[in-house]
């Protein structure tokens, strides 16, 4: 059964592969996930695509303001996910590909929380474990 | 030997109306023939080719888009195909794309929506064939026993008439599109002139398979191919409305897809 639901898991990933880049995929790291340590400020759950918002603290005391996108609703209810998955106050680790050009925005790789639990969004090319809690 | 004569006369003149029937007679008697059952979800089957971006049996990732073996385009369409700038695909130009589906939220038509990860339904009636999917959310009617108008009105999903073949496939003649969409991901346009026809067949309780013919003078100097495979998915038909909204793909372009595009430090 395990295996049935990995293969399941990884087939509904590759399946939303038309629709993953209608809105910049382009335009952000997709080789690597990056790991980010922060509290969800806001998770949108709707077209085009679901966002998640986060506030990331430096080692200076600095917040800087994460946006990470998902796939639909529609797609991400295929890949266990829902309007309840997450919310405001959560404490996370969120792996992103990053913009390219620096800017806080991402698409979103998975989600970590503070439990354990994690929610995966899209395929992690040689992403690096999650770090030890 | 009468009856036998008889019956012989009935399948000679049978067989004979078979060759000479117009499309529209055949497709009332198609529609006679034991109706297949499409009942299910349809999804693009992974196991056998997904998604893929292009219509292009040789190029379905679209990496060789304008110079695909199995498109026969005419010039000015191949020079409009390479002219656009795809949202998705090897050479993604998001934020500039040309994709009227994309930017102007309109139908992205028929066969464009099979390369979409969403799902497919039939509802079968003696009348018609309505297909519904999951964008839109849209729907089209395949009308059985039915003739295209003298005079169609070109719109966006065209006039579709249909028939039964064989007990397993549903086969859908379609005409009188507008020529406002893609035919795909990557941007291969059609003209009003586009008279497409789907084989819809179910080649067992779990897999549907679909074959495509392109037959637009217009823009192609012969009819071209294409296929799609589709399995049966069980996690529910339609538990999300993906609706185009162009405050909502403003709203997520200014949170997140204009940073992204900004220059450092400007």
């Amino acid at each position: 059964m395990k295996s049935r639901i990995a293969a399941l898991t990884a087939g509904l990933l590759l399946m939303a592969g038309a629709a993953l880049a209608h809105h910049g995929a382009n335009l952000f790291d997709m080789s690597k996930a990056v790991p980010l340590k922060g509290t969800v400020t806001r998770f949108y759950w709707g077209n085009p695509h679901n966002q998640v918002e986060f506030d990331v603290k430096d080692d200076k005391g600095e917040i800087a303001h994460w946006v990470a996108y998902t796939e639909p609703p529609l797609v991400m209810l295929e890949r266990g996910w829902s309007v309840k998955s997450i919310k405001a106050g959560d404490e996370v680790t969120v792996y992103v590909f990053a913009a390219k050009n620096g800017a806080p925005v991402a698409n979103l790789a998975k989600i970590v929380f503070a439990d354990g639990k994690e929610l995966v969004a899209n395929n992690i090319p040689g992403a690096p474990a999650p770090p030890a809690r | 030997m009468r009856n036998i004569l008889v019956t012989t006369a009935i399948a000679v003149a049978t067989a004979a109306a078979a060759v000479t029937l117009s499309p529209a007679v055949r497709a009332q008697q198609g529609s006679s023939l034991k109706a297949p059952d499409l009942s299910g979800d349809w999804i693009a089957d992974r196991t056998r080719g997904g998604f893929g971006q292009s219509l292009s049996l040789s190029d379905m990732g679209g990496r060789n888009r304008g110079n695909e073996s199995d498109i026969p385009y005419q010039p000015w369409a191949r020079t409009k195909t390479l002219s656009e700038k795809t949202s998705t695909g090897p050479n993604a130009q998001s934020e500039q794309t040309t994709d009227p589906q994309v930017i102007y939220c309109e139908p992205p038509g028929v066969p464009h929506i099979y390369l979409w990860p969403i799902k497919t339904k039939f509802v079968q009636t003696p009348e018609a064939v309505y297909i519904l999917y999951e964008i839109g959310p849209f729907f089209r009617v395949v009308w059985l026993n039915a003739k295209h108008p003298a005079d169609v009105d070109p719109q966006w999903w065209g006039h579709s008439i249909g028939h039964y073949e064989n007990g397993d496939t549903l086969v859908v003649d379609s005409v009188g599109f507008n020529d406002k969409t893609w035919l795909d991901q990557m941007g291969h346009p059609h003209t009003e002139q586009l008279h497409l026809i789907e084989r819809y067949k179910r080649v067992n309780q779990n897999q549907l398979e679909l074959d495509l013919t392109i037959d637009d003078p217009g823009a192609y100097t012969k009819p071209w191919f294409s296929h799609r495979n589709f399995a049966v998915s069980t996690t529910g038909f339609l538990r999300y409305q993906q609706i185009c909204s162009v405050r909502e793909n403003q709203q997520f372009s200014d949170a997140l897809a204009k940073p992204a595009v900004t220059t450092p430090g400007k």
